[in-house]
């Protein structure tokens, strides 16, 4: 029998999507063809809006690039305004920051472990996994005010210092946090159905992998071994001890193998920081914030968030305001050119699945 | 030569060497290039194929509105060098014309429809659809900073009958209730 070819529009209102897009695919029986993305039904023309603010307005539109992890984003433009502005950032301040990245990237794969799962059709794990984020956003709410929001990090270092036994509590939720681990990949990794869904699927060749401007997990799925915090690295993550893990394969299966091995290297680089965290100041403060004038110039500066690298390319002309602020989350790439070229031939019921897998984030490429 | 950038050196000496263009090694692990934009795509072919400049990393524009410019700047990484390049190059505002380069990186494709779209650069041979954020916009393209977005919301959005003078809600409501406002509530009101 001749079979028709269709049109199927995933999203914007599809439980299977990552967020407010819609990726349009053609099928034959139940085999995708071919996919475009469409994306404009998110757009709050945050760019525009940043460069009629003065520079530390701009904090609070910067956390909302990203939705499931926010950190950083405040973190790569402190970081750009510091290198145009030559800011030095206090040694404490560093540490600090790098706890409150390892706690935003603990949370995030918190929920990508409901999404991944969800996706799949095994829903218990992601009532869990959202279940237990809480415990790493009352972290965040002690030691930032905010739950999911933090506006925390700052030019210069950081807002305010850890609040007395924060420390404790920090470590007893490691603590908790790792003993649940060993339940949800018990019920995710050794379950048949994940293992068969995942494996073989959404396959990205390790040989194109740089080139279509993979990053993140799903390239060190494919087996290379790069990661900002390792390539360039950036406050102490130089001075801690943890591996990049790597699996080869560059199907849905490897990244999620990489995200479960990158959440116990988070855990240990979370007691590494309490432990070895100096003390001082953990903050250089700024003049007047409405008349803090940056000198003209401009930066790229990157980090690495739990979907890849983050970029931000910040312009100054010398006034109170930013010139150009653009940013690049790594959804820019991996939900339009990657997409379009690993959907082809796979599954209608695995779309979800892979859109899981590479981390499709909406806010992050409409800004 | 300060043997911790000689890496950096080296690679802008190579470019500077095979094409006529000028360029900076900024610091460590950082080298800016500035390409006319007739050269652009063979300075990428060049870096991409011969340098090992794989991994494209992100592509600003910005708009040099005093100088009747927009800057294009290529960030372009090297796994291997450990190097990221900026290629920077300067197009004209009145006639905002490229030619196309998704041949090169597929990713440009999208940065290009946005660019396309947000700024009003025309890329000679992009193939895809015209609209990628912004839906049936017939105005100024909405990222060029003659762009008055208090203008537009103007001329376009209105006021909810009853709410033109935007006033304050609490007296709006409390000349209707005839309540009084307390102090504490009237110390930071837009009406004092």
């Amino acid at each position: 029998m001749r079979e028709k070819e269709t049109t199927l529009y995933i999203g914007p209102q599809h439980p299977g999507i990552t967020g407010n897009m819609m990726v349009k695919i053609k099928i034959k029986g139940d085999t995708v063809v071919s996919s475009s993305t469409h994306v404009g039904y998110l757009h709050r023309a945050f760019e525009k809006l940043i460069e009629q603010r003065n520079w530390l307005q701009s904090f609070t539109i910067l956390c909302r690039f990203c939705v499931p992890e926010p950190d950083p984003m405040e973190l790569t433009y402190a970081r750009a305004v510091e290198e145009i502005e030559g800011r030095e950032v206090p040694e404490r301040g560093k540490w600090i920051r790098v706890l409150v990245m390892e706690l935003a990237r603990l949370q995030s794969f918190m929920l990508w472990y409901g999404g991944q799962s969800g996706s799949a059709g095994l829903y218990t794990l992601g009532q869990w996994s959202v279940g237990d984020r809480n415990y790493v956003l009352d972290l965040f709410e002690e030691l930032t005010g905010g739950r999911v929001y933090h506006m925390f990090i700052w030019p210069g270092g950081v807002r305010r210092d850890l609040p007395k036994g924060f420390k404790d509590k920090a470590l007893r939720t490691m603590d908790y946090l790792e003993k649940r681990l060993v339940q949800y990949n018990k019920l995710l990794f050794d379950n048949v159905i994940f293992q068969k869904r995942a494996q073989g699927v959404g396959i990205i060749p390790k040989d194109k992998a740089i080139e279509w401007g993979v990053v993140g997990p799903p390239l060190r799925g494919c087996g290379i071994k790069s990661d900002v915090r390792i390539d360039e690295p950036y406050e102490v993550y130089d001075k801690l001890d943890f591996i990049v893990p790597t699996f080869e394969g560059g199907d849905v299966w490897a990244r999620a193998l990489v995200r479960r091995e990158e959440i116990k290297q988070s855990i240990s680089i979370i007691r590494q920081v309490l432990e070895k965290m100096p003390e001082g100041e953990y903050y250089n403060k700024i003049p007047n914030p409405m008349k803090w004038k940056i000198p003209a110039g401009e930066a790229y500066v990157r980090t690495e968030s739990v979907r890849g690298e983050v970029g931000f390319y910040v312009v100054s002309d010398g006034t109170e305001r930013p010139r150009r602020v653009h940013v690049k989350g790594a959804a820019y790439t991996h939900a339009f050119t990657v997409l379009d070229k690993i959907l082809p031939g796979q599954n209608i019921s695995d779309v979800s699945f892979i859109l899981n897998s590479m981390g499709a984030c909406p806010p992050e490429i409409e800004r | 030569m300060d043997n911790e950038l000689l890496k950096e050196q080296e690679l802008l000496n190579a470019i500077t060497k095979a094409y006529d263009v000028k360029g900076n090694v900024i610091r460590k692990g950082r080298v800016e290039v500035f390409v006319k934009k007739e050269l652009i795509p063979s300075v990428l072919l060049y870096v991409k194929e011969q340098k090992g400049y794989k991994h494209l990393s992100h592509v600003a524009c910005i708009d040099w509105i005093e100088q009747g410019e927009f800057q294009l700047t290529f960030n372009i990484w090297s796994h291997a060098d450990k190097i990221m390049l900026y290629v920077k190059t300067r197009i004209d505002r009145e006639n905002p014309v490229m030619e196309n380069l998704d041949g090169i990186w597929d990713q440009l494709n999208t940065y290009e429809r946005e660019f396309r779209e947000m700024f009003g650069i025309e890329f000679t041979g992009l193939v895809g659809e015209k609209e990628f954020i912004l839906e049936d916009w017939d105005d100024m393209p909405p990222m060029r900073r003659d762009f008055d977005t208090v203008q537009y919301s103007k001329d376009h959005y209105y006021f909810r009958p009853g709410r033109e003078d935007a006033k304050d809600v609490r007296k709006t409501l409390t000349d209707r209730t005839g309540e009084e406002i307390p102090d504490y509530a009237t110390k930071y009101s837009r009406e004092k």
